[in-house]
Protein backbone atom coordinates (compact mmCIF):
# COMPACT_ATOMS: atom_id res chain seq x y z
CA UNK A 1 0.00 0.00 0.00
CA UNK A 2 2.92 2.26 0.90
CA UNK A 3 4.61 1.66 -2.47
CA UNK A 4 1.35 2.31 -4.26
CA UNK A 5 1.46 5.76 -2.69
CA UNK A 6 -1.89 5.43 -0.98
CA UNK A 7 -2.49 7.32 2.25
CA UNK A 8 -4.33 5.15 4.72
CA UNK A 9 -6.54 7.12 7.08
CA UNK A 10 -8.14 5.27 9.97
CA UNK A 11 -11.14 6.96 11.59
CA UNK A 12 -12.72 6.02 14.91
CA UNK A 13 -14.11 7.69 18.02
CA UNK A 14 -10.98 6.63 19.92
CA UNK A 15 -9.33 9.63 21.57
CA UNK A 16 -5.99 10.79 20.19
CA UNK A 17 -3.82 9.22 22.89
CA UNK A 18 -5.35 5.83 22.31
CA UNK A 19 -4.96 6.08 18.55
CA UNK A 20 -1.34 7.12 18.91
CA UNK A 21 -0.73 4.09 21.10
CA UNK A 22 -2.32 1.95 18.42
CA UNK A 23 -0.19 3.53 15.72
CA UNK A 24 2.98 2.94 17.72
CA UNK A 25 1.95 -0.63 18.48
CA UNK A 26 1.17 -1.48 14.86
CA UNK A 27 4.20 0.41 13.59
CA UNK A 28 1.81 1.84 11.08
CA UNK A 29 2.60 4.70 8.79
CA UNK A 30 -1.01 5.55 8.47
CA UNK A 31 -2.85 8.36 10.11
CA UNK A 32 -5.36 7.92 12.85
CA UNK A 33 -8.07 10.55 12.98
CA UNK A 34 -10.41 10.95 15.93
CA UNK A 35 -14.10 11.40 15.23
CA UNK A 36 -14.84 12.06 18.88
CA UNK A 37 -18.58 12.66 18.78
CA UNK A 38 -19.08 10.60 15.60
CA UNK A 39 -20.00 13.86 13.85
CA UNK A 40 -18.35 12.90 10.57
CA UNK A 41 -19.37 9.24 10.77
CA UNK A 42 -22.96 10.32 11.30
CA UNK A 43 -22.84 12.79 8.43
CA UNK A 44 -21.63 10.16 5.96
CA UNK A 45 -24.10 7.54 7.17
CA UNK A 46 -21.68 5.22 8.97
CA UNK A 47 -23.14 5.10 12.48
CA UNK A 48 -24.74 2.04 14.06
CA UNK A 49 -27.12 3.51 16.62
CA UNK A 50 -26.93 2.02 20.10
CA UNK A 51 -24.78 -0.93 19.04
CA UNK A 52 -21.90 -0.26 21.42
CA UNK A 53 -21.26 -2.32 24.58
CA UNK A 54 -22.80 0.44 26.74
CA UNK A 55 -25.58 1.16 24.30
CA UNK A 56 -23.68 4.03 22.72
CA UNK A 57 -23.58 4.78 19.01
CA UNK A 58 -20.60 3.22 17.25
CA UNK A 59 -19.15 3.54 13.73
CA UNK A 60 -19.96 0.94 11.10
CA UNK A 61 -16.75 -0.66 9.80
CA UNK A 62 -16.07 0.42 6.23
CA UNK A 63 -13.20 0.87 3.77
CA UNK A 64 -13.45 3.54 1.08
CA UNK A 65 -10.92 4.15 -1.68
CA UNK A 66 -10.78 7.73 -3.03
CA UNK A 67 -8.62 8.66 -6.00
CA UNK A 68 -6.41 11.73 -6.45
CA UNK A 69 -9.33 13.68 -7.86
CA UNK A 70 -11.37 13.07 -4.72
CA UNK A 71 -13.72 10.61 -6.44
CA UNK A 72 -14.93 7.47 -4.66
CA UNK A 73 -13.69 4.46 -6.64
CA UNK A 74 -14.29 1.48 -4.32
CA UNK A 75 -16.11 0.83 -1.07
CA UNK A 76 -16.57 -2.16 1.21
CA UNK A 77 -19.04 -2.18 4.08
CA UNK A 78 -18.81 -4.87 6.74
CA UNK A 79 -22.06 -6.69 7.53
CA UNK A 80 -20.46 -8.13 10.64
CA UNK A 81 -18.24 -6.34 13.19
CA UNK A 82 -15.76 -9.22 13.07
CA UNK A 83 -14.95 -8.58 9.42
CA UNK A 84 -11.52 -7.09 8.80
CA UNK A 85 -10.47 -5.24 5.63
CA UNK A 86 -8.99 -7.68 3.13
CA UNK A 87 -5.60 -6.36 1.97
CA UNK A 88 -5.69 -8.36 -1.28
CA UNK A 89 -9.06 -6.95 -2.22
CA UNK A 90 -7.92 -3.43 -1.41
CA UNK A 91 -4.72 -3.78 -3.44
CA UNK A 92 -6.75 -4.92 -6.42
CA UNK A 93 -8.89 -1.82 -6.10
CA UNK A 94 -5.80 0.40 -5.76
CA UNK A 95 -4.20 -1.09 -8.86
CA UNK A 96 -7.39 -0.40 -10.79
CA UNK A 97 -7.09 3.34 -10.13
CA UNK B 1 -11.90 -49.86 21.44
CA UNK B 2 -14.00 -46.85 22.28
CA UNK B 3 -12.40 -43.70 23.67
CA UNK B 4 -13.10 -43.19 27.39
CA UNK B 5 -16.23 -41.11 27.90
CA UNK B 6 -14.41 -39.11 30.57
CA UNK B 7 -11.64 -38.24 28.13
CA UNK B 8 -14.17 -37.17 25.52
CA UNK B 9 -16.09 -35.11 28.06
CA UNK B 10 -12.94 -33.38 29.29
CA UNK B 11 -11.79 -32.73 25.74
CA UNK B 12 -15.17 -31.17 24.98
CA UNK B 13 -14.91 -28.92 28.04
CA UNK B 14 -11.34 -27.91 27.20
CA UNK B 15 -12.30 -27.09 23.63
CA UNK B 16 -15.38 -25.06 24.46
CA UNK B 17 -14.04 -23.18 27.50
CA UNK B 18 -10.63 -22.91 25.90
CA UNK B 19 -12.18 -21.30 22.85
CA UNK B 20 -13.88 -18.68 25.00
CA UNK B 21 -10.60 -17.94 26.76
CA UNK B 22 -8.64 -17.86 23.52
CA UNK B 23 -11.20 -15.52 21.95
CA UNK B 24 -10.96 -13.09 24.86
CA UNK B 25 -7.17 -13.21 25.15
CA UNK B 26 -6.43 -12.92 21.45
CA UNK B 27 -8.79 -10.00 21.15
CA UNK B 28 -7.80 -8.02 24.24
CA UNK B 29 -4.08 -8.72 24.31
CA UNK B 30 -3.12 -9.18 20.69
CA UNK B 31 -6.05 -7.34 19.13
CA UNK B 32 -6.51 -10.28 16.80
CA UNK B 33 -10.05 -11.50 16.31
CA UNK B 34 -10.62 -15.22 15.96
CA UNK B 35 -12.34 -15.87 12.62
CA UNK B 36 -15.90 -17.10 13.15
CA UNK B 37 -15.34 -20.18 11.00
CA UNK B 38 -12.55 -21.17 13.41
CA UNK B 39 -14.30 -20.68 16.71
CA UNK B 40 -17.68 -21.95 15.55
CA UNK B 41 -15.98 -25.01 14.04
CA UNK B 42 -14.12 -25.78 17.26
CA UNK B 43 -17.28 -25.30 19.32
CA UNK B 44 -19.16 -27.68 17.02
CA UNK B 45 -16.39 -30.23 17.49
CA UNK B 46 -16.70 -29.81 21.25
CA UNK B 47 -20.42 -30.55 21.08
CA UNK B 48 -19.72 -33.62 18.96
CA UNK B 49 -17.19 -34.95 21.45
CA UNK B 50 -19.53 -34.30 24.37
CA UNK B 51 -22.38 -36.02 22.54
CA UNK B 52 -20.16 -39.03 21.94
CA UNK B 53 -19.29 -39.08 25.64
CA UNK B 54 -22.93 -38.97 26.68
CA UNK B 55 -23.77 -41.68 24.15
CA UNK B 56 -21.24 -43.93 25.86
CA UNK B 57 -21.99 -43.12 29.47
CA UNK B 58 -24.79 -40.99 30.83
CA UNK B 59 -22.96 -39.73 33.91
CA UNK B 60 -22.55 -36.26 35.37
CA UNK B 61 -19.28 -35.35 33.67
CA UNK B 62 -20.36 -36.20 30.11
CA UNK B 63 -23.72 -34.55 30.70
CA UNK B 64 -22.16 -31.38 32.09
CA UNK B 65 -19.71 -31.30 29.20
CA UNK B 66 -22.63 -31.54 26.76
CA UNK B 67 -24.62 -28.81 28.49
CA UNK B 68 -21.60 -26.49 28.63
CA UNK B 69 -20.56 -27.20 25.02
CA UNK B 70 -24.06 -26.61 23.69
CA UNK B 71 -24.42 -23.45 25.76
CA UNK B 72 -21.10 -22.05 24.56
CA UNK B 73 -21.92 -22.97 20.96
CA UNK B 74 -25.26 -21.25 21.37
CA UNK B 75 -23.57 -18.12 22.73
CA UNK B 76 -21.01 -18.17 19.96
CA UNK B 77 -23.69 -18.61 17.34
CA UNK B 78 -25.78 -15.83 18.82
CA UNK B 79 -22.78 -13.53 18.90
CA UNK B 80 -21.81 -14.19 15.30
CA UNK B 81 -25.21 -14.38 13.67
CA UNK B 82 -27.09 -11.82 15.75
CA UNK B 83 -25.09 -9.53 18.03
CA UNK B 84 -22.18 -8.91 15.66
CA UNK B 85 -24.30 -8.07 12.62
CA UNK B 86 -24.19 -4.59 11.13
CA UNK B 87 -27.02 -3.35 8.91
CA UNK B 88 -25.65 -2.11 5.59
CA UNK B 89 -27.39 1.08 4.52
CA UNK B 90 -26.56 3.74 1.90
CA UNK B 91 -23.80 6.17 2.78
CA UNK B 92 -22.54 9.48 1.43
CA UNK B 93 -19.83 7.61 -0.48
CA UNK B 94 -21.06 6.84 -3.99
CA UNK B 95 -18.81 5.10 -6.54
CA UNK B 96 -17.95 7.56 -9.28
CA UNK B 97 -19.02 10.63 -7.28
CA UNK B 98 -16.83 13.00 -5.28
CA UNK B 99 -16.32 11.98 -1.68
CA UNK B 100 -17.82 14.25 0.97
CA UNK B 101 -15.36 16.66 2.50
CA UNK B 102 -14.45 16.48 6.19
CA UNK B 103 -11.81 17.63 8.67
CA UNK B 104 -10.72 15.73 11.78
CA UNK B 105 -7.79 15.87 14.23
CA UNK B 106 -5.05 13.24 14.01
CA UNK B 107 -3.35 11.52 16.95
CA UNK B 108 -0.89 14.41 17.26
CA UNK B 109 -3.67 16.97 17.34
CA UNK B 110 -3.15 18.34 13.84
CA UNK B 111 -6.26 18.82 11.72
CA UNK B 112 -6.44 16.75 8.56
CA UNK B 113 -8.83 17.33 5.67
CA UNK B 114 -9.64 15.00 2.82
CA UNK B 115 -9.00 17.99 0.53
CA UNK B 116 -5.34 17.96 1.65
CA UNK B 117 -4.83 14.94 -0.59
CA UNK B 118 -6.59 16.27 -3.68
CA UNK B 119 -4.17 16.19 -6.60
CA UNK B 120 -1.55 14.47 -4.41
CA UNK B 121 -2.34 10.86 -3.62
CA UNK B 122 -5.23 8.41 -3.34
CA UNK B 123 -6.69 7.86 0.11
CA UNK B 124 -8.00 4.71 1.74
CA UNK B 125 -10.45 5.65 4.48
CA UNK B 126 -10.93 2.95 7.09
CA UNK B 127 -13.80 3.56 9.49
CA UNK B 128 -13.51 1.27 12.49
CA UNK B 129 -15.19 0.88 15.86
CA UNK B 130 -12.15 1.50 18.02
CA UNK B 131 -12.75 0.30 21.56
CA UNK B 132 -14.74 -2.88 22.04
Amino acid sequence: MEDAGVEIIAISPDPNERSQGLADRLDASYRFLTDRDLEVSRRVGLVHAGAGPEGQDVPKPASILIDRDGVVRWAKYASNIQARPDPAEILTAVRAL
Amino acid sequence: MQPMPRGLALAALVLSLGTVAAFAILLNVFMWPLPPVVYLGVLLAAVALAAMAVAQRRRWLPIISLVVSVAVLGLGGFFHFVAARVPVTPTAFVIGRPAPEFTLPDSAGRTVSLADYRGRKPVLLVFYRGYW
